[in-house]
């Protein structure tokens, strides 16, 4: 795999030659992104005729925008109505949403689609130059070392309990024990699925999801006249481009934090099966956890929006990584991807640069041209998108419920899953109501059966020693991360206390 | 994975499968003007208990691609995944009706050894496979960059200290025969669910596991692997696989070919007592299409190894289903867990 | 204000807040049930996350007594269904959504999603513009046939509309 300038630039142009593949592409990937239940594999799955018919090449093209845009697609209807496009973009409301309600929804979409920009492009480019070393992040993310990483995210839930600790904790443990229903995946005993045989293989994503955020807020909305807060609206009356100027100011001003929160995206996506929910957490832990001003994420923070964001767009070009390097998908839409390939007859892995550099840097070549050709075409759509919240309740109310019910079907097409992200749909909103928070128990839902899988993985390894959790010296470096990032927000909130009981003695 | 012709495309299924939901069943036969009284007057619809898009989506399509023209009528697959094809099984015994317009293709070593682990609703005789359309053998494999370089690497180093071994799970043919080589070798192998083959090649690529155990298509062409044993009679792909041994021979072992990827098309008992002339005709017709030419270019078109595929019968997948549930029966506590085996 | 509806303010009424918790416990002692003849490995993670959200629940549930014995609080759960006003359009909409999920296999998509959008749009409306409603449900449900059914090829059940549709095209 030798890097060599001229292919590299070759590559670019060739790509550039595409926009006409890339465009489409582009619009059909924010479309599909931002209805939950949709996403770049299925999609692919569905037009699979169209792929087919393509040559590799530009079929190539074709899934990797659609790709990377679905991603950034996702994010549009957390920010805008609180609800995730894909499990990926779960941990985009906490931020964004509030965000929205304040009448500040066009410069969220801004950030938003900034941040995922920056963090997507940044991220590619370094895993096309980095790719032999960076592919080297799986052979030492084992399954110790991912529990320590779910763990992070996990920990989110403390962090989100901070108001009431123990109500908190109750959100966040019920939903890992809702996550914990399904077959276990040792010796695939069913646990806790009430006899349903559509629970067997655990808590589908997307009906949780859509029911704890949507439904639940469907329910909600309909006391108000819009989503929006009372100084939300007059904000929202003022209009124009300033607020998409502002957005790009902000995001541009934190690129540091852009970048580092990317990069656990992308160092998270290279492991096998980990994902773009498991980024999206973990960086927004640790940009929590490193803040001056932990206190105010929640409340539509704009680094709460950059982390999840740049997080889960670094995740797209990590999954590649061990398509092209080993051969093995990292992810459902990589694995759609090799089929489609191979259909034909081109076998995915090392070779592939040598012999059809078109095709080995193609990938990464198309994600970076995606990204560019997209910050143009959607940011100047921020300001639009973001009318959408002016709708009167009492017509976005039934639509969220009908087209999300939708949503919560398609990707198993079991129609007991509507009834499911009904259910869910009902938990979310005594939640809601009674000072639970709705993510916590999403953030159970998603990473509990992650968390549990490894760890019986490594118990297995292990034949049974529990010790295993601390027997590899990166685990162990992970593990003593972890305790830092938890110690760090009460040590800053400490020394500002200190610091505050200091001036007032001082004046 | 292709679409064949216009017959078989998503939107000629769409009907059938929204018949799987309830409401295709009721709304498509009206439109359906019951001429000829002889067998098949309509689509006949296959419940496939995995999901769109795997390897008997695959084989499937190629199948019917042809058998179509010999049965003189369309199929429409309906996919069921879940539980390890348990959703599948379930809604075809449960909810299909019983008159040879509704078959099953599933995998049937993997399925059922489902039933050795915990029984299904239905009586498990109360379906059988007629028709076997591939033959796909378990094998071992190692990472090129391991330091194991084959079998017999392998084995010594099973004998010196517990070797892990991926496997997509336990109850699965390729896992059986790990089992039974680290039996007849004192070997000792500590099997590795790590559910589907993705990630089982994954954990081998990563050296998170020592080596793997899956179905030998899904290996063959990677190079980041080399297999290093069949479970197989025979190594159907010589140029592709040279340094794989067969595990029989080479341990001196009588194993069942452990065939781990077994499609074939199943049946409800009673639809064939109730309409035998149906089921003769879909078993000669279904006999006809791995002779004709036109299923063999069918099956290269979709990057299979066409040595994978074979015509099997009603007997010889009754057969086979009864050789794994043996082996899996030998097996059922270590599958269960109730029992530590190493 | 009265002394009466004074102490009644005070008293923040938490019977809501105690729902979540109780679903909780029944559901993992449910669970723990489900798992007791299990293999060890399947049961621990469940075990000790089991234990530790009965335990928090019990906490909960003793904090919330101790607050109703100082006189803090009530059982009331005025937090879960307030205001008020609204229960009887949320229940409504709360079944329209069950007849959705009911109807739906056998009317298809396209018409269920126009019959649940109208009515509740209706009623969340208060009977007003049913005109335009009418006309949004509508535009609405064919939009979401033509991206669901037709574009997407969503096995969405069909009904008599997409049958007529297949049909006619």
């Amino acid at each position: 795999m030798e890097f060599s300038i001229e292919i590299f630039a070759e590559q670019f142009a060739r790509t550039f030659s595409y926009w006409w593949v890339i465009l489409p592409s582009i619009l059909l990937g924010l479309i599909v992104g931002a209805i939950p239940g949709f996403s770049a594999a299925n999609t692919i799955i569905i037009l699979l005729p169209l792929t087919l018919a393509m040559d590799p090449e530009t079929g190539l093209v074709f899934m990797v925008a659609l790709y990377a845009s679905s991603r950034l697609g996702a994010g549009i209807p957390a920010i805008l109505v609180n609800i995730p496009g894909t499990a990926g973009a779960a941990a985009t409301p906490l931020d964004g949403y509030p965000m929205t309600q304040q009448g500040r929804g066009q410069q969220a979409l801004t950030i938003s689609f900034t941040s995922s920009v920056l963090g997507g492009l940044l991220t590619t480019i370094i895993a096309l130059l980095a790719m032999p070393w960076l592919s080297q992040v799986a052979y030492y993310l084992h399954s110790v070392e991912m529990i320590v990483i779910m763990i992070f995210g996990i920990s989110l839930i403390a962090s989100i309990a901070a108001r009431d600790t123990l109500k908190g904790l109750i959100a966040g443990f019920l939903g890992l024990m809702i996550g914990y229903i399904g077959a276990d995946v040792i010796y695939e005993t069913p646990r806790g699925t009430m006899g349903f045989l559509e629970l067997y293989d655990g808590v589908p994503l997307i009906p949780a999801l859509v029911g704890l955020f949507a439904i639940s807020e469907a329910f909600s909305v309909i006391e108000g006249d819009s989503i929006l807060t009372k100084l939300g609206r007059e904000a929202m009356q003022t209009g124009g481009w300033g607020a998409t100027i502002e957005g790009l100011r902000e995001t541009l001003s934190r690129w540091w934090h852009v970048v580092w929160t990317a990069m656990i995206g992308l160092v998270i996506g290279v492991v096998p099966g980990a994902g773009a929910a498991i980024a999206a957490f973990v960086a927004y832990q640790q940009s929590r956890a490193f803040s001056k001003t932990p206190e105010k994420y929640g409340t539509g923070h704009i680094e709460g929006l950059i982390a999840p964001e740049s997080a889960n767009n670094g995740v797209t070009s990590g999954t590649l990584i061990p398509l092209l390097v080993i051969g093995v998908p990292g992810g459902a839409t990589a694995a759609i991807m090799a089929v489609v390939l191979q259909y034909h007859g081109v076998t995915v892995g090392p070779e592939l640069f040598a012999t059809r550099p078109e095709l080995g840097y193609g990938p990464f070549t198309t994600m970076a041209v995606t990204y560019i050709l997209m910050i143009f075409t959607i940011l100047p759509l921020a300001r639009y998108m973001s009318r959408v919240t002016v709708v009167r309740t009492v017509f976005m109310a039934p639509i969220i419920i009908s087209f999300t019910l939708v949503g919560a079907f398609v990707p198993r097409e079991y129609v007991f899953d509507m009834y499911l992200a009904l259910v869910f749909g009902v938990i979310g909103y005594v939640a809601r109501k009674t000072g639970y928070h709705v993510a916590a128990i999403l953030i159970g839902v998603i990473l509990g059966p992650l968390l549990e899988q490894y760890f019986l993985r490594a118990m297995r390894i292990s034949q049974g020693d529990v010790l295993v959790v601390f027997s590899s010296t990166i685990g162990n470096i992970l593990w003593v991360a972890l305790v830092v990032s938890l110690c760090v927000p009460a040590f800053t909130a400490w020394r500002r206390r200190a610091a505050q009981e200091r001036t007032p003695a001082a004046q | 994975m292709d679409r064949f012709d216009d017959d078989f495309s998503r939107r000629g299924f769409l009907k059938g499968s929204g018949a799987a939901l309830g409401a295709g069943a009721l709304a498509t036969l009206p439109f359906q003007v019951a001429m000829a009284a002889a067998f098949p007057e309509r689509n006949i619809k296959v419940y496939v208990p995995t999901r769109e898009g795997g390897g008997a989506d695959r084989n499937l399509r190629a199948f019917a691609s042809i058998w179509k023209n010999h049965i003189k009528t369309n199929f429409e697959p309906a996919f069921y995944p879940g539980a390890a094809g348990r959703v599948g099984y379930e809604t075809f015994m449960g909810k299909a009706p019983r008159d040879c317009y509704h078959l099953l293709f599933g995998n049937m070593g993997a399925e059922v050894l489902n039933w050795v682990v915990k029984p299904p609703t239905f009586p498990i005789d109360s379906y059988f496979y007629f028709a076997q359309v591939d033959a796909d053998p378990g094998c071992l494999f190692v990472s090129t960059k391991s330091k194991l370089k084959n079998v017999d690497d392998v084995v010594a180093e099973g004998k010196k200290r517990t070797l892990n071994v991926g496997v997509s799970r336990l109850a699965h043919p390729a896992s059986l025969g790990a089992l039974a080589l680290a039996d007849k070798t004192g070997a000792k192998f500590n099997l590795i669910p790590l559910s589907g083959g993705r990630n089982t090649l994954s954990g081998v690529a990563t050296g998170e596991v020592d080596f793997g155990a899956l179905p030998t298509s899904s290996i063959v062409g990677r190079s980041a692997f080399k297999i290093v044993a069949l479970f197989d009679d025979k190594n159907a792909l010589p140029d592709k696989i040279p340094d794989a041994v067969l595990v029989n021979k080479h341990f001196n072992m009588n194993l069942p070919p452990l065939v781990a990827g077994a499609r074939a098309f199943g049946i409800q008992t009673e639809a064939v007592e109730k309409y035998p002339d149906r089921y003769k005709t879909l078993v000669s017709t279904a006999e006809k299409v791995y002779g004709d030419p036109a299923y063999k270019a069918a099956v290269e078109k979709t990057k299979a190894p066409w040595e994978y595929f074979m015509y099997g019968s009603a007997e010889d997948c009754k057969k086979y289903v009864a050789s794994i549930t043996e082996i899996g029966q030998q097996y059922k506590q270590y599958l269960t867990g109730k029992q530590k085996k190493s | 204000m009265t002394d009466s509806q004074q102490e009644h303010g005070r008293r923040k009424p938490i019977g809501g807040e105690l729902i979540i918790p109780a679903v909780a416990v029944v559901f993992s002692i449910y669970y723990l049930w489900t798992i007791v003849d299990v293999p060890f490995t399947a049961q621990a993670s469940a075990l000790f996350v089991g234990t530790i959200l009965i335990f928090l629940c019990l906490a909960l549930f003793v904090r919330t007594a101790l607050a109703l014995r100082r006189g803090e609080v009530s059982l009331g759960i005025g937090g879960l269904i307030e205001p008020t006003s609204f229960v009887p359009r949320r229940l409504v909409l709360l079944g329209l959504t069950v007849a959705y999920i009911f109807v739906v296999p056998w009317l298809g998509f396209t018409l269920t999603t126009f019959l649940f959008l109208a009515l509740a749009m209706a009623v969340l409306n208060g009977g007003r513009s049913k005109g335009f409603i009418a006309a949004l449900s509508a535009v609405l449900a064919i939009g979401g046939w033509l991206l669901f059914v037709v574009a997407f090829e969503t096995r969405f059940p069909a009904g008599p509309f997409e049958m007529l549709m297949q049909r006619m095209f």
